[in-house]
């Protein structure tokens, strides 16, 4: 190793070799006469199987009149059914090598399983088990709503968990995405039959979408599907209608003191488009540049150059109805301010002056090369069939993604950039101690405090 | 029984450089991983976290490479990368398009004959480590529980016992010329492996492997610090304060069998009967019979270690429990397996279980987008700690082999309390909760 300059001439990284055709598997896609919609994909490297039936209703639902019921639901749909007991349907899983997961995010409720290929007739069967016949037992809820209770006590003293809490309050305003975690008080405030109304009303055939992934020929696997869910039928549910979210103009503080803290947690963001809005793709090829890779200009700044932070990044986060841009890093209590004015002296160069030809070039094979690593595993390949057929993105999404990236232009980096990183209006959450960082937080504009329960104080 | 078998070749380099090459041509992305057998249980004494520090230096710069053109080459050329550091091993790994291939191996190559790094570089990585641990640790509920608490109460002997993540000061301390020498004992050909798996054939891909490694000279054998444990003759206890969650947590360690040996594998299976997700014992037992527990979990890096080891299981406990309750809740669960023999209809499902998550990890490992991250790993780690990568199509077999017997004296002869330690993590404060 050499520390001293060399003036030996540096040789060149070697070219790229000629680009191999990416191909997503083939998929089936049917939509049973109960409503089911049904996407399957074969890919056959290892003997296993993932699936996930998706109900189009989540938190978001019914934040108005009970915020988390969706996921408390979610929770106690894996603890009983009307033949199986909580604990065997856990041994039913270990039997099939299955791992089960059921959650509910703000828009959606899912069932989620990855098993040994040899079992998949079980595991179809296990999943329809779930969703058709949970039973709520009394004292599963009862140790539920405790472990949920425990548990947010513990996120209230997260961090990064406070301040994506904090955000989504100050941009969604009335609109159910404000609410990311429920009161203790509306966790004690649940009811077994508050659980079960909102399972019967959302987990429909009609309402849901079931994705399988894995070692299986997808005639045969189509055939026990239909076998399995045929005979499944209840009606859609109303949609559930939500209040506009705020206007906002010029940039405000929300400073949420955790006493105690050696870092603080600084998060900026602002509105912006989901993924249906055909500015996506610029949007999220600007988000690569600005902030949203390890060779970003964001992370080159406030991390390689000045220290600042570990982690530092940005995001396009898209929901069903709205999306929203963000910037995150935790820093030391010192330079939250010098995070800032980067964050947004990043953000207005963005939005002032167009990107290099090599930049640009750069950005583009990066998102459409990482967009390709995810076919190669089960888990991928998921993920991006349940993206197309939940936010029904058009049926050749996949397939033309990487051309819509690829055709991006400068001019298009620098629109998504005046567009979305909004540096003057720009909502910013500080979550660390007052006394430390206070001060600091009043220079980027009117600054409001909370404690970790969203109490002004 | 499994009925996977994984396509792998070996050669090495005249320089002592292994070469390990799966083809699999499910996609057309290779994933590469270069792993140095090197990790923080073996750094420097006075030096600790410099393992990782150093880490981070390899992403500073080498001779053809500067400063973040390692990671722009790399995101440019449409892939990912980062680097772990470990027990007894470091990686820098990458998944790109096929086509990036070697490119890739050009970079690895530039960074293990080369490194240039220099003082500036040095103190911005201590000041961005700083801030990983912050984040990871110092500013989070439970950061490093228990990987850091644990150690320094099992364990007597520096390297296994001391903070491997770094005291500041010790990070402070840290100069040029550590980088340096550790780069020149360590980094050598001649104690790493190169791994490459996904589309391509291997003859082509050995022959990119030897135009860019096989002119790196080989170092001198590097030493290899004792890192045995003196017998242990009772339990081992410590406390570590909680400064922001709100539950009483418990992690209990018992020492694992020698790699490879017979009790290994038995202790092996005897974890996923304890763990093993919510039909594990130890979840069925503290959290959904008794409910002394809120959360339970735990588990045994094997593969990946090839030193003293723990089996650790973590317990979040509600408050009107004490620890020593919610200890001998746990220690009947223990009791049972010196007592009785695991039914057969118990051990088959665990063994079921245990070869469908060992293909998910092979398949991926680190997430959707670090395809077969897990099986570059685990060739990695029996090529360095075995001698042979093909052990990956055989490891199962001695898992699936071990019988109610065996695992009944496995448990009576390791899992008691001469060969464990227990560390408390109980909140200081009532929390922001109150």
């Amino acid at each position: 190793m050499s520390t001293a300059a060399s003036n030996a001439p540096r040789v060149a990284p070697p070219p790229l070799a000629a680009e191999s055709p990416v191909a997503w598997p083939r998929r089936t896609v049917r939509i049973l006469a109960n409503g089911l919609q049904v996407v399957l994909a074969e890919s056959r490297t290892f003997p296993k199987i993932s699936a996930q039936l998706f109900f189009r209703s989540g938190n978001a639902a019914v934040a108005h009149r009970s915020p988390g019921l969706a996921e408390m639901t979610a929770t106690l749909v894996r603890l009983g059914t009307a033949s199986r007991t909580s604990r065997q349907i856990e041994e039913d899983l270990r039997r099939m090598g299955a791992n089960l997961g059921t959650s509910a995010g703000a828009d959606t409720s899912a069932i989620s399983v990855s098993g040994l290929a040899e079992f998949s007739s079980g595991i179809l069967e296990l999943i329809a088990d779930l969703a058709r016949n949970a039973s709520f037992p009394f004292d599963e809820l009862e140790r539920e709503r405790r472990h949920r209770i425990e548990s947010l006590r513990i996120e209230r003293t997260t961090p990064s968990f406070l301040a994506g809490e904090r955000l989504r309050h100050v941009l969604f305003g009335e609109h159910p995405y404000a609410i990311v975690a429920p009161t203790e008080a509306q966790v004690e405030a649940y009811t077994r039959e508050g659980l079960e109304d909102f399972y019967r009303h959302n987990y429909t055939p009609p309402n849901a979408l079931l994705v399988m992934v894995g070692d299986f020929s997808s005639g045969s696997m189509l055939e026990q599907i239909e076998k399995t869910f045929g005979g499944w039928n209840a009606p859609a549910p109303a949609p559930a209608l939500a209040s506009a979210p705020p206007r906002y103009t010029g940039r405000r503080v929300y400073l949420v003191h955790l006493p105690g803290t050696v870092q603080t947690q600084v998060l900026a963001g602002n509105m912006a488009i989901t993924r249906r809005d055909p500015g996506w793709f610029r949007l999220a090829l600007a988000n690569s540049i600005y902030g949203g890779a390890f060779h970003s200009r964001l992370v080159l700044n406030i991390r390689e150059q000045k220290g600042y932070t570990y982690s530092p990044r940005s995001g396009a986060n898209a929901l069903r109805q709205h999306g929203y841009f963000s910037v995150h890093a935790a820093v030391r209590n010192e330079v939250a301010a010098a995070t800032l004015t980067e964050i947004f002296y990043e953000m207005d160069r963005m939005r002032s002056l167009p990107v290099t030809p090599e930049e640009l070039d750069s950005a583009r094979s990066y998102m459409s090369g990482v967009f390709s690593l995810g076919v190669a595993t089960h888990d991928g390949v998921l993920g991006q069939l349940s993206n197309v057929y939940l936010e029904r993105l058009p049926e050749d999404y996949l397939e033309t993604y990487r051309d819509k990236i690829r055709a991006l232009t400068a001019d298009d980096v620098l629109a998504a950039a005046r567009r979305h990183f909004d540096s003057a209006n720009a909502q910013i959450v500080l979550v660390g101690d007052r006394d430390q960082i206070a001060a600091q937080a009043a220079l980027f504009g009117p600054v409001e405090i909370f404690d970790a329960h969203g109490n002004r104080i | 029984m499994n009925a996977l078998h994984i396509p792998v070749e070996h050669i090495t380099l005249a320089n002592g450089l292994r070469v390990v090459a799966a083809p699999d041509r499910t996609a057309p992305i290779v994933t590469v991983g270069v792993y140095y057998q090197i990790g923080f249980r073996l750094e420097p004494r006075g030096r600790s976290g410099f393992a990782h520090l150093f880490e981070h230096m390899m992403f500073q710069g080498s001779e053809n490479a500067g400063k973040m053109e390692h990671i722009r080459l790399i995101n440019s050329s449409g892939g990912l990368l980062n680097g772990t550091t470990n027990y007894d091993i470091t990686n820098y790994f990458e998944s790109v398009p096929s086509n990036a291939l070697e490119r890739v191996l050009w970079l690895e190559a530039d960074r293990m004959r080369a490194l240039k790094v220099d003082d500036e570089n040095l103190r911005n990585q201590r000041d961005v480590v700083k801030e990983e641990v912050r984040v990871n640790v110092m500013n989070q509920p439970y950061g490093g529980f228990p990987w850091l608490d644990l150690p320094p109460i099992a364990f007597r002997n520096w390297p296994n016992a001391h903070n491997f993540y770094g005291d500041f000061e010790d990070l402070d301390a840290a100069t040029l010329e550590d980088v340096r020498s550790f780069f020149r004992t360590y980094y050598a050909p001649n104690n790493a492996v190169l791994l490459m798996v996904g589309d391509f054939e291997p003859a082509t891909a050995f022959s990119l492997a030897r135009r860019y490694f096989e002119a790196i000279p080989a170092g001198p054998p590097p030493p290899r610090a004792d890192i045995s444990e003196p017998p242990q003759a009772e339990e081992r206890r410590g406390a570590v304060d909680e400064k922001f969650g709100t539950l009483p947590a418990i992690a209990i360690g018992y020492t694992m069998p020698p790699r490879e040996s017979p009790d290994w594998y038995a202790a092996g299976v005897l974890d996923r009967v304890l763990h093993g997700g919510r039909a594990g014992r130890v979840y069925r037992r503290l959290v959904l019979e008794k409910q002394i527990a809120v959360e339970a979990d735990g588990g045994a890096d094997m593969l990946e270690t090839n030193g003293p080891t723990q089996m650790v299981t973590r317990l979040f406990h509600k408050p009107e429990y004490s620890a020593d309750d919610t200890i001998a809740a746990f220690d009947e669960v223990i009791e049972e397996l010196h007592q009785k023999e695991i039914e057969p209809d118990e051990l088959e499902p665990v063994k079921v279980k245990l070869r469908s998550d060992f293909y998910s990890m092979l398949e991926g490992g680190m997430g959707a987008y670090m395809p077969r991250f897990g099986l570059m790993h685990y060739l990695a780690c029996f090529t360095l700690f075995d001698g042979d990568p093909n052990r990956v199509n055989t490891i199962l077999d001695g898992f699936l082999a071990v019988t109610p017997a065996q695992a009944q004296a496995a448990a009576q002869k390791y899992f008691v309390l001469r060969n464990r330690a227990i560390v408390t993590r109980r909140p200081v404060a009532k929390g922001a909760a109150q």
